[in-house]
This record gives structure tokens, C-alpha cells and sequence, in this order.
């Protein structure tokens, strides 16, 4: 057999090997454009559901910790927000909500206790949380801080 | 030629073995029509080609699609037998082609199969094979999406699968097949009513 005819044989293997690679990279292209478009749709689904709020946690020992756009489900809560970012243990009085224990294993002690704050915008402070944590519910953009203090009260 | 080209066609040797063939072709459709694009009948009508020339084997395959795409369990389409029809010719000309290049016209001293060369035959055969499927697929899958109203790249990418099963398979077909179905048919068409054209 001349070396022409291996070549011209050799070539057709190389363009078989060509059409099998084509077919599947077109099938894996659409693959992934199929389940880009899936993320995609579950992102959006996923936003309608959620809101962003921003959680900070004040240790009063000058450690401060950001937890800015966290994605909470809408109709929310305080304290389930803030579960979503820390360690959050607390006690539960019928009729008046929970009280917060602790907050990533720093206790409520020497006279110290976890404080709940919604920052105002409007008149730019922050203002001590009306209610329970579980009994404020909060809405999409809102602000608040967890402050480990003795409370001025 | 001694002949005209019309008599060596009317052979009637030939045209019993078309009619053959073609019935081969349509009970082994059936059998299989439960495997997607799975099918024997490339085979057969390639070697149809191949054995009997360009006419004989076109006829080998459009009569088996004549019947088998008229009365099929998936339905008829006129567009879709059309293609079919037109493009199963591809493996005949493929066949007619091979022929020509004398490609396994050495397939008696072949059938040794401890040998290099009939592994490397038969490797042609079945990258010849996959050529050609390819080009079947490409038309028959731009075929079936037309009628849907999709572009054609639509096309190959709804197919995909069903392309490379269906040329994978007939890969391992040709591979496979070509030179012991060569060797049979060649005993009973003697190589003097072969069809030259």
C-alpha cells in the first residue's frame, strides 16, 4: 500500500474522530446552557423569595462583625435572620417572644446581655428594638445590630 | 462493453438478490425496531453497492424505505421518507466508491484473520462506515427539524445522541461485517454479473 493511501485513510479516521468530538461538544455546549439557564431561573425564583438585610454583631470588647446583604427569606424575623450569620441560643416565654442567651458562645453575664438594635435612616442612629427579636419582622434593606452590653435601662 | 448497460442491470441474478436483500433489509428493520437508530440495513445496502454497483444497491435501499418508512410504527412523513430514501443511497455510493478504489478486492486471501491487513481492512470499512452515517444523519436530522420549523443547528443538537449511537453502531458494523458478508454474497453472485457502471 503507498504511503499516499495510508495517509488518505489515516485522514478519514482523523476526520471521524473530528465529527464524534463536534457531535460532542455541540451536545455538551447545550448541556450547559440548558443548566445555566436552570441556575439562572432558580437565582431568580430564589430573589423573589429573599431579601437582603444587613446583620452587625457588636462583642462590646471593640470586635465588630459585618454580615452586610444577607439573604433572609422575606416575612422574616430578627432573630431567624441572625441565626442565619451566628450561633444563637435562647430562651422562649410564651407570649413575649425569645430572649437571647448568647450569640456565638458569648454569654449573657456580669450583668451583660445581648441588645438588639434597627438602624433608623431617616434619623441616622440606631434605635433599640421595640420587641422581641422573633416578634420584629424585618424588611428588605434593613439594618441591625446585635450589641453585648449592660443595657441602659 | 460488449453489452448494453441496461441488460447487465435487468440481470436477473441481481434483481433477485435486490429483491432479497431489500426483504432482508425490512425484517431485520422490524426485529430491531425497537433500538433507536440501530439498524443493519446500512450494512446491507453499502454492500449492495459495493457487490452489485451503483444501481442495484440505490435500489436496495430505496425500496426498503419505500416500504418501512411508509408503514411504520412511528408514523409517516412524506419529507422524512423523502430524506431517508435520498440519503440512504449515500451507503451505496460509499459502497459503489470502495469498489472502485479496490478497497477489499483482495477479501478472499483476507480471511485470515490473524492477519494485519484484514483488521486494517476492516478498520477502513468501518471508519467508511462512520463517514457515511455521518453525512446520513446531518441530512436526515436537518430533515426531521424542518419539519418542526427549527434551525438546523437545532438540529444536530436534538440529535445528537441518536448520531453518534447510530454511527458508533455502524462503525462496529461495517468493522464487523463487510468482510465476512463480502465473502458469503460474493459465492453466490459470481464475479462476472457483478455490475460495473
Amino acid at each position: 500500500m503507498s504511503g499516499k493511501s495510508n495517509w488518505m485513510w489515516v485522514s478519514i479516521g482523523l476526520l471521524c474522530l473530528l465529527i464524534a468530538a463536534i457531535y460532542l461538544a455541540t451536545y455538551y455546549y447545550s448541556e450547559s446552557v440548558y443548566f445555566r439557564s436552570l441556575y439562572e431561573g432558580a437565582v431568580s425564583d430564589l430573589k423573589k423569595l429573599t431579601m437582603k438585610v444587613n446583620i452587625l454583631i457588636d462583642y462590646g470588647n471593640g470586635t465588630q462583625t459585618w454580615y452586610n446583604g444577607t439573604s433572609v427569606p422575606r416575612e422574616t424575623n430578627v432573630l431567624m435572620a441572625t441565626r442565619i450569620v451566628a450561633l444563637v441560643k435562647g430562651t422562649e416565654y410564651p407570649g413575649m417572644g425569645t430572649f437571647v442567651d448568647s450569640i456565638n458562645s458569648v454569654r449573657n453575664e456580669g450583668g451583660k446581655y445581648w441588645m438588639w438594635y434597627i438602624w433608623n435612616p431617616d434619623k441616622r442612629n440606631w434605635e433599640l428594638g421595640p420587641v422581641a427579636s422573633d416578634k420584629y419582622v424585618l424588611r428588605e434593606g434593613d439594618t441591625i445590630m446585635w450589641r453585648y452590653e449592660i443595657p441602659s435601662f | 462493453m460488449a453489452h448494453g448497460s441496461s441488460e447487465k442491470i435487468v440481470s436477473t441474478r441481481v434483481i433477485c438478490l435486490v429483491i432479497m436483500l431489500t426483504s432482508i433489509n425490512l425484517a431485520l428493520n422490524y426485529v430491531m425496531i425497537g433500538i433507536p437508530n440501530v439498524k443493519l440495513m446500512d450494512l446491507i445496502v453499502f454492500l449492495s453497492g459495493y457487490l452489485m454497483g451503483l444501481v442495484p444497491g440505490i435500489l436496495v435501499g430505496v425500496l426498503t424505505w419505500l416500504v418501512y418508512g411508509t408503514l411504520n410504527p412511528f408514523g409517516f412523513n412524506l419529507i422524512i421518507l423523502a430524506a431517508t430514501c435520498s440519503s440512504e443511497t449515500i451507503y451505496a455510493v460509499f459502497g459503489w466508491l470502495l469498489k472502485k478504489l479496490n478497497i477489499g478486492s483482495d477479501i478472499i486471501t483476507l480471511l485470515d484473520i490473524n492477519g494485519r491487513k484484514f483488521w486494517f481492512t476492516s478498520l477502513k470499512f468501518g471508519l467508511i462506515g462512520f463517514l457515511a452515517t455521518s453525512i446520513y444523519d446531518l441530512i436526515t436530522n436537518i430533515a426531521s427539524v424542518v419539519i418542526v420549523g427549527l434551525s438546523p443547528i437545532m438540529a444536530i443538537i436534538s440529535g445528537v445522541w441518536f448520531a453518534l449511537i447510530h454511527e458508533v453502531s455502524n462503525f462496529a458494523f461495517f468493522f464487523f461485517g463487510c468482510i465476512p458478508l463480502i465473502t458469503a454474497l460474493k459465492k453466490v453472485l459470481p464475479e462476472k454479473e457483478v455490475i460495473e457502471l
